[in-house]
């Protein structure tokens, strides 16, 4: 790629980074703020999900991950009485572990398998949550998790987390550093090996690559990162319960990274970005909101078989054709 | 001096014996010619050797280590590397991303380095890069090298998945009928790769229907039918062997 | 003391079989549909749910006799699952990951449409055989009795259909090797059509079945998606007998432990299974792929 693409690229990043930045000087709308920080979620579970999907596999247990690693930080805070930034960590790395034990004996299944072991594996998770009473409080779930503790910035600024602009920001910097972390290690020889995985892992081991340990390794990685979200997500919600990790986080972290696109890095992003606005743009209509979605959905999926990444490009393609006819 | 000892192999299929008591050694430096007709058993005995499939009895010895039934990919570490008849290479990369994957095994790189690009992971990504073109100029591929390798024509395919294999430094080079679906053009180029890469002291087996090319190449030869050894010898005994040329009556292929 | 037991037992396996029943055709259903677009439609459990409303609307709304209400809701919902074939998975065909999501979409859209018009509130379909009768000392509510003849009635009916009839057998031939059955001049689009409306229409009896025990409610879709898919794996895909006994199976864990535990452990004994066997025996019970 050659220097000027390279420095337009970087151009367009930059200001795509700032933006969010600067948002909250325009609006202090509590709402506005909810919803931008279950777009960040949301685009961190649809970005982790897509780099397993690199390696050839579909996992659909990213609900019960994410409700492991809730429930492990509101624990570790309420009985241990642990900082609720230990607690997140250890949040994710209770996930990360979780993910190697279930991996090894979970990445021999191929193709369709692995994502139904997935989903029964989520499941499972989830009545686990419901039926252990004594440690999780039931399907009634945790009420009154404690916000995270306050920190203190370099520039001496106390952030006490009583308002959701502190979570955005901090959602906001987690994101990117997420980001930064998964793009560069797709766009390293470890990205190209799970791309090579995907292709032909006949061909791979062959060559001396030590398939499992990779796919398990795509694993865990993306399961750490949904466990820190979970650990988030518990004392940003300060409640928790199984359900709701049943079905919301599987799925539409699926729906928006085929929506968005998944040949590229950005196509969960947009994916995800653009399908967490839309039922909002949307909610006057009230009950008739979920049909303008699924709607819109189906449309994106079969006028844009790449995904809303191809969307530039396609209007391009129209825009050309009709000068050409003209 | 002995490199690989093949003892008593014996693989079962349910009620098919597909390779029956099969002894054999490989020294090192020298090409070996594994022939017969189909379904004798050929790349069977591949898979056994590279550990793609376990074997029903028996044992493989390399450098007097025993690889038997041991993970492809380790075995692929000791410097067994073998291609493939199908899927040979990675279809949506490129050539020199085929060839650049396949410079896996040596320098290693971590995954913090990977994560957050390090000098050092800069590096050795520069070297990798620069052992990529050699072998590509080597395997006369480098006018293509930025083709996405399902595009490549069937000959060409072939001749990356070689490279691929010589890319993850083999000692022993096990190719599985690489000269199959090529035309004469393409079956000369390959011939002349299979014997530079001998040149370059690498030890080769190699599985091929194309009589003229094992005849030419390989100093010895051995012959399987039905999962078992009938021959075993230099090109000339072999092409007088009556009991080879029987195995094949028929069959044969006369090509050079 | 000895007789209330015996009674819960007996009235435990025979709930179990009621659901195993049930869960077989929900499966068979889903089996039927597997075959022929190749990946797990996920608005199938929707289809169950859309049955147990027309079920409901037709005998409830309408006062139709139940068996009229059933046999029209499975013929209405029958078609409906053709019309879903033809205009969102026939295109894609061979996407997965497109097709997937599609059904999603049809998952959310149904889902919806059903919650805007009858409301979120389960319903209750008015028991159409009241009564009970006595077997020896043990009682029977007529109409799990009849639910469970019924549903048996389906299955074998289902069994019969698709072993003893041509356009069974070309079912059959299309789940097994989609070009050589068109080669032996199988209408790929036409059986496709009918395997599409058997098995929604196997569904929906599921749905209307369950609607009259129990109660019906916009999402019961998906509790019915995931044991269908337990079921199927368990049985092993491609085997129908596989498929009746996981049914049974996994009808009776749910019918005999949830008295003495809960309804969780019982999911969570059956799905353990299904990881289970997905590890060390991915055919299933009597699967052959």
């Amino acid at each position: 790629m050659n220097r000027q693409l390279k420095l337009n690229r970087g151009l367009v990043c930059l200001i795509l980074i700032i933006i969010p930045f600067v948002i909250p000087l325009f609006t202090k709308e509590i709402y506005t703020f909810h919803i931008l920080i279950s777009v960040g979620m949301n685009i961190i579970l649809a970005t982790t999900l897509r780099l397993i999907l690199i390696s050839g596999q579909l996992s659909l247990a990213h609900g019960g991950v994410m409700c492991v690693g809730a429930y492990t930080s509101a624990l570790l805070v309420i009985k241990l009485g642990i900082s609720t930034w230990l607690a997140i960590f250890l949040a994710g790395l209770a996930t990360l572990i979780l993910a190697f034990l279930v991996g090894f004996p979970f990445v021999r299944l191929k193709g369709i398998y692995f994502a139904i072991i997935t989903i029964f594996l989520g499941e499972m998770i989830i009545l686990i949550g419901e039926q252990w009473k004594k440690l999780t409080g039931g399907s009634l779930g945790i009420l009154n998790i404690p916000r995270l503790d306050p920190l203190i910035t370099p520039g001496g600024v106390t952030l006490n987390f009583d308002s959701k602009i502190h979570f955005y920001y901090l959602i906001l910097i987690l994101s990117i550093s997420i980001f930064s972390i998964l793009y560069s290690i797709e766009h390293s020889r470890i990205g190209l090996t799970w791309k090579g995985i995907r292709q032909a892992d006949f061909l791979a081991e062959s060559i001396g690559i030590n398939t499992t340990k990779y796919k398990v390794y795509v694993f865990a990685i993306s399961c750490f990162f949904v466990g820190i979200i979970g650990g988030f997500y518990s004392h940003y919600m300060t409640v928790v319960s199984p359900r709701t990790f049943g079905f919301l986080f599987t799925i539409y972290p699926l729906v928006y990274m085929v929506a968005g696109g998944m040949e590229k890095f950005s196509g969960p992003i947009l994916g995800a970005t653009i399908l967490t606005i839309l039922p909002e743009i949307f909610r006057p209509l009230k009950e008739f909101q979920p049909f303008i979605f699924s709607v819109i959905l189906m449309l994106i999926i079969f006028f844009l078989p790449e995904g809303l990444i191809g969307l530039p490009k396609r209007i391009i393609h129209l825009v050309s054709e009709k000068d050409g006819n003209a | 001096m002995g490199m690989l000892e093949i003892i008593r192999l014996t693989k079962h299929f349910g009620g098919l014996t597909a390779v029956n008591e099969l002894e054999l050694n490989i020294n090192q430096g020298e090409i070996v010619g594994l022939i017969g007709p189909n379904g004798a058993g050929k790349t069977t005995v591949f898979n056994l050797i590279t550990g793609f499939l376990k074997p029903s009895r028996g044992k493989i010895l390399f450098y007097k280590e025993d690889i038997t039934a041991k993970k492809p990919y380790s075995i692929a570490g000791k410097g067994i590397v073998r291609t493939f008849q199908a899927a040979s290479v990675f279809p949506d990369f490129t050539v020199l991303e085929n060839i650049m994957i396949a410079c896996y095994l040596k320098p290693k790189i971590g995954f913090w380095e990977a994560a957050f690009h390090l000098s050092r992971y800069r590096r050795k990504e520069k070297y990798v890069l620069g052992r990529a073109l050699e072998i590509i100029r080597f395997v006369g591929l480098d006018e293509i090298r930025d083709v996405p390798a399902r595009s490549l024509p069937h000959g060409y395919q072939r001749m990356l998945g070689i490279a691929i294999a010589l890319a993850a430094e083999p000692k022993l080079l096990l190719l599985d009928e690489p000269l199959s679906g090529m035309n004469a053009e393409e079956v000369n180029k390959t011939k002349i790769l299979i014997h530079r890469i001998w040149e370059m002291g690498i030890t080769i087996l190699l599985i091929e229907h194309n009589m003229g090319a094992v005849m030419s190449l390989c100093q010895r030869i051995v012959v399987l039918n039905f999962g078992n050894k009938i021959a075993e010898g230099s090109p000339d005994q072999i092409r007088e062997n009556g009991e080879v040329i029987k195995a094949y009556l028929g069959t044969m292929k006369y090509a050079s | 003391m000895g007789m209330e037991v015996s009674g819960l037992i007996v009235q435990s396996v025979l709930n179990g079989f009621v659901l195993g029943g049930f869960y077989i055709l929900v499966a068979l259903g889903m089996t039927l549909v597997l075959s022929i677009i190749r990946f797990v439609q996920l608005a199938h459990g929707e289809i169950y749910m859309l049955g147990a409303y027309c079920v409901y609307y037709f005998s409830v709304q309408m006062g139709l006799n139940f068996f009229f209400a059933l046999l029209i809701s499975t013929f209405l919902v029958g078609g409906f699952g053709i019309l879903l074939e033809k205009i969102f998975f026939r295109p894609l065909r061979g996407d997965f990951l497109r097709s997937l999501i599609v059904s999603i979409g049809l998952m959310l859209f149904i889902q919806n449409a059903v919650l805007v018009t009858a409301g979120g509130e389960p319903k209750a379909v008015p028991t159409p055989f009241p009564g009970v009768i006595k077997i020896s000392s043990f009682t029977i509510s007529w109409e799990r009795l009849v639910v469970l003849i019924i549903g048996l009635g389906l299955v074998v009916g289902n069994l019969l259909f698709i072993h003893k009839t041509k356009v069974g057998h070309a079912m059959l031939a299309i789940s097994q090797d989609r070009e050589v059955a068109a080669l032996q001049g199988i209408n790929i689009d036409h059986i496709s059509s009918i395997a599409m409306f058997l098995g929604s229409a196997l569904a929906a009896a599921a749905g209307g079945l369950v609607g009259a025990l129990f109660n019906v409610e916009p999402f019961m879709g998906g509790f019915a998606l995931m044991k269908g898919i337990a079921v199927i794996i368990l049985g092993g895909l491609g085997s129908i007998t596989g498929t009746v006994i996981g049914g049974l199976i996994i009808g009776l864990l749910d019918g005999i432990v949830p008295p003495l535990l809960t309804t969780q452990v019982a999911s969570l004994i059956g799905f353990g299974t299904i990881i289970l066997i997905l590890l060390f025996r991915p055919q299933g019970l009597l699967g052959h792929e």
